[in-house]
């Protein structure tokens, strides 16, 4: 089996169905695909070089940004303008299919994670995956991520960092 | 100046709500007698698994359970397996009520675990004090088991009377068991009502084990100033033969510690101990030793420091007959929950169970008698020391660096691991002659010694054990303390501090509780617990949890138990003891209902409960919970009304209680004392909420201490701690605050700019301070 379809951490493999593994150039159609999508960011993006990536990507798609744990600090640190969440929370406002999004605009149908805490938003995932059929979720981690729809291979840090180079292009 | 006790009492029995008053006499002494036919009993006494559904409905309508799948199938049966991913199962289930279904298994086990070991101690005490034994908890404590009197009804007042909370439970939880079984339960509020369920006779079992063990075994009773006892890998003198004892039963440790007593061997022997059974052997005799919390399993067993290995119940091992072989450790175990295959020897000989012991005739033996446990692994642990002490148990520093240098990189370590830690990076310095990695990771328990990576290494490379090779380096400072788990809260205490909880003036009682399965060590626990002391929090702690806040020291080299008091008050690091003695934690806030709002206990669940929830600033953390039991634990505590901040491994847990702030109507509220309804707001926003940093635990917990009973000027206190962290932790004023005000008086003064600005751009118009707040006699109830 390939290596980079493995979940990242094994065991977290839930069932039959899996995420489908994409490119830099599948996430991109998917964002432009998507009416009302929202970029949901964890507390490993407060490091660099994860944070200024993070950054320039909203600032590349005009997309809002959720971010949670403490991770807004930095965030507004840096100006820029993020809604503060609890993981949990976030999640469970985007399940309920009658929220309108952090736009009040109507629920969002693609919602892009990245920097949570592995198996945390694994679980997160799982939750969407259940209990959100009305939205998609991408996560464009360094990590296969078997409970979302769509999602990043395992790699190393420097094909990550040229995968988030391209997402920042058209 | 506190009240003495005994002055109250007249005052506390003979108020205008308490129904109960024609039986009590104040006798000529002044000590009351409670005539218990006169005892008017609430709604529900024993509750039966549907008695208290009406209340748990109210809690899930507010806090609606929020899944988090682990899994998408279900292979309980053999129409199964079933994936439950957008369908249901072969039986008829969905995904929901799978997950529903998972968490009351998990809440069964956990409670049965508790309440298996409660009528463990109870029998063997009655065996050995005598069914008329009297539970005396002493002058300071007349609610000796405020859970107890509120479900079944009754004080206990000899150890005999505690088999009926037991019989009680029991038959309850045969009911909740049963429910699990395909095709029983279909509704996932259903199942979770049961859950809940379960959690309370969680919360009645570990009330029931400890007070037997408190009483029979005289461990400190509710004493805020229990002794400290040493704590840390440090502590332990490895010239001496080593006794370990690992689990949660204390018979057997202090059948060793009578054994040590009477044959005047107590300097000879170390007896040391490994989660809760440290906890409790040290409130029993104080020459015991805790290593410290299950993180330190497998890293101490491998160091051979223990000569023996004592095993009683729960969190142990199960491999640690494989493990002690390897330095030719002696195995006992001690109860029926394991029994690892090995003989049993009860009705042995002692000294003839110690020759087939050191002969190696036997891998290890099963001993159900607490005091021959006692001879037995005092003499092995003689006999056997000395002869161990010559074979090096753990290669030297130089081989492992050989060793390490088989490491081919391929990162399987750090993908196995529960928290993706850095051990390759830390297995390749080590290859290099630096171990700085593997002491980051050694400190504070960061990698709580699980043994996954070890176990995954497909070089073999002996991960754990270079990992207690590690911790030998420095035993000089390994060296800790922490006070003798000190039992309930007594009602002087609750006299005294019971007006500022409910009124706000002690911003809250924080809880640490549960395991040290944290995302990032014990440090970051111990620096939280700090931050609320300096607050003036009470700050309560049991099992795992307080070792944990016991293990971090401050510049000038203190620990917590040395900077702060043992009172239950404001500023107070109360250790309450064991896992078992967790249920002092909702003891304290129904002793609050009773004694300072006189709620009569008896029959009457739904009331006290609801009064805690409203009323008393209480919230737990369990930011390392790991187990089935802290499952249960934190399942009936919530019944009550506590809510609960776990850490982010607790969402594999499937299962949280979360509120909605944007619905409102959630959170109205019935004045009782105007008789109507208004408007409410989150107080407690959630019941069960898993954070992801401990930045964001922290000011989680702050705000959810905050009540909708709070006075102005409480309120202003809570809210200036919440803006305060949120600053800290977000560099902002939290941006809800609004939602916290009720009255402009609520506003804390330094903040009040501001506060009033948010205020003014969330439109935000005064309410009404409801007098009586409670979610009783609603409309449709
Ligand atoms: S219990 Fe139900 S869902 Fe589970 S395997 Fe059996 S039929 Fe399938
Ligand atoms: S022992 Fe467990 S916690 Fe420690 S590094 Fe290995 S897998 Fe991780
Ligand atoms: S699993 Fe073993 S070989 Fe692989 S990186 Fe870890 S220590 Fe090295």
């Amino acid at each position: 089996m390939n290596e980079r379809v493995i979940p990242w951490q094994p065991t977290v493999i839930a069932g039959p169905k899996q995420a489908l593994l994409v490119t830099p150039e599948t996430a991109k159609m998917m964002m432009k695909k998507a009416k009302r999508p929202l970029l949901v960011i964890g507390p490993l993006a407060k490091e660099e070089p994860l944070l200024t990536h993070s950054i320039e990507i909203a600032e590349k798609w005009d997309l809002p940004v959720v971010t949670t744990a403490d991770t807004f600090k930095i965030f507004s640190e840096r100006n820029v303008e993020t809604k503060s969440y609890g993981t949990v929370e976030i999640l469970n406002l985007l399940k309920d299919p009658d929220w309108k999004g952090v736009m009040g605009e109507g629920q969002h149908d693609l919602v892009i994670f990245v920097g949570g805490i592995y198996y945390m938003a694994s679980q997160g995932l799982s939750t969407l995956k259940h209990f959100a059929p009305h939205l998609k979720t991408l996560t464009i981690c360094k990590y296969f991520h078997s409970n979302a729809d769509a999602s990043f291979p395992n790699m190393n840090d420097e094909e990550w960092s040229k995968y988030l180079e391209k997402m920042k292009l058209n | 100046m506190a009240p003495k006790p005994k002055e109250l009492k007249a005052d506390f029995w003979k108020t205008k709500d308490f129904k109960i008053s024609i039986g009590d006499i104040i006798s000529e002494d002044g000590i009351e007698s409670t005539d218990e036919s006169s005892v008017v009993m609430g709604p529900t006494q024993k509750p039966n698994v549907t008695d208290l559904r009406s209340w748990d409905m109210k809690l899930l309508e507010r806090y609606p359970p929020f899944y988090s799948p682990f899994c998408d199938m279900c292979c309980l049966c053999t129409y199964g397996k079933c994936d439950l991913l957008n369908k249901r199962g072969a039986c008829g289930i969905d995904a929901e009520t799978q997950q529903a279904r998972t968490i009351l298994l998990a809440c069964c086990i956990g409670s049965a675990a508790h309440s298996g070991h409660a009528r463990h101690l109870v029998e063997y005490l009655i065996d050995k004090k005598g069914d008329d034994f009297p539970i005396d908890l002493g002058m300071d404590i007349d609610i000796e088991a405020p859970i107890m009197r509120t479900l079944i009804g009754k004080k206990p007042k000899v150890l005999g009377d505690l088999k009926e909370a037991l019989d009680y439970l029991e038959e309850q939880m045969v009911h909740l068991l049963s429910a699990c079984h395909t095709g029983q339960e279909g509704s996932s509020k259903d199942f979770e009502s049961k859950a809940l369920h379960a959690g309370l006779m969680d919360n009645l079992g570990k009330e029931v084990g400890d007070i037997a063990q408190i009483a029979a075994l005289d461990l400190p009773k509710g004493d805020p100033e229990a002794p400290l006892v040493e704590l840390g890998v440090g502590t332990i003198d490895r010239e001496k033969p080593v006794i370990l004892c690992i689990g949660h039963n204390v018979a057997p440790g202090a059948g060793i510690m009578d054994y040590l007593e009477d044959q005047e061997l107590e300097d000879d022997l170390e007896v040391c101990g490994i989660c809760c059974a440290a906890i409790d052997i040290t409130r029993y005799n104080h020459n015991a030793k805790i290593v410290g919390p299950i993180s330190k399993q497998l890293k101490f067993i491998r160091s051979g420091v223990a000569d023996v290995i004592v095993v009683d119940e729960q969190c142990i091992r199960t491999d640690v007959l494989e493990e002690a072989k390897k330095n030719n450790a002696t195995v006992i175990a001690t109860t029926d929950k394991m029994c690892l295959g090995l003989p049993d020897k009860t009705n042995e000989d002692a000294d003839i169970i110690v020759s087939e012991l050191i002969s190696n005739q036997i891998d290890g033996a099963l001993i159900l008698d607490p005091d021959k446990v006692g001879e037995v692994a005092t003499k092995v642990a003689m006999k056997t020391s000395g002869e161990r002490s010559k074979v090096q148990v753990l290669p030297d520093m130089d081989e492992f660096v050989e060793l390490a240098k088989k490491c081919t990189e391929c990162e399987w370590c750090v993908r196995v691991c529960p928290n993706s830690l850095p051990m390759m990076d830390a297995v390749v310095a080590t290859s290099e002659g630096d171990i700085s990695k593997m002491e980051e990771l050694y400190k504070n328990d960061v990698c709580y010694s699980c043994g996954r990576c070890e176990q995954e290494c497909p070089r073999d490379i002996p991960i754990i054990s270079m990992m207690a090779k590690v911790g030998e380096k420095d035993l000089e400072n390994q060296k800790y303390n922490v006070r003798a788990g000190r039992g309930p809260v007594q009602d002087v205490e609750v006299r005294k501090v019971g007006a500022p909880i409910v009124l706000g003036d002690i911003p809250g009682v924080i809880a640490f509780v549960g395991c040290t399965n944290y995302p990032d060590g014990g440090e970051e626990v111990a620096k939280m617990a700090e931050e609320f002391l300096e607050r003036n929090y009470i700050v309560v702690t049991t099992g795992c949890g307080a070792m944990t806040l016991g293990e971090y020291r401050d510049e000038e080299g203190k620990t917590l138990y040395e900077r702060y008091s043992g009172s239950f008050d404001a500023k107070g690091l109360v250790n309450m003891g064991s896992c078992v003695s967790n249920a002092h934690i909702p003891g304290v806030a129904i002793k609050i209902a009773n004694i300072f709002a006189k709620k009569p206990l008896e029959g009457n669940f739904e009331e006290i409960a609801d009064y805690i929830l409203n009323r008393v600033g209480a919230c737990g953390v369990a930011w390392g919970a790991y187990s089935q039991k802290a499952a249960a634990i934190a399942t009936g505590v919530n019944r009550w009304g506590i809510p609960v901040v776990v850490g982010p491994q607790a969402s594999k847990y499937r299962r949280l209680f979360l509120g909605r702030t944007d619905k409102e109507d959630s959170w109205r509220i019935n004045d009782l004392r105007k008789h109507s309804e208004v408007a409410g707001e989150p107080a407690p926003e959630h019941l069960l909420y898993a954070a992801e940093t401990i930045g964001e635990a922290t000011v989680m917990t702050a705000k959810l201490c905050i009540r909708p009973n709070d006075t102005s000027k409480g309120r202003q206190l809570k809210l200036n701690h919440y803006i305060d962290l949120h600053k800290k932790y977000f560099g902002t004023l939290p941006n809800d605050i609004y939602k916290f005000v009720r009255v402009e008086k609520d506003i804390p003064i330094t903040y009040k700019r501001d506060v009033m600005q948010i205020l003014e751009e969330n439109n935000w118009k005064p309410r009404e301070i409801p007098q009586e707040p409670s979610l009783m006699d609603m409309k449709g109830d």
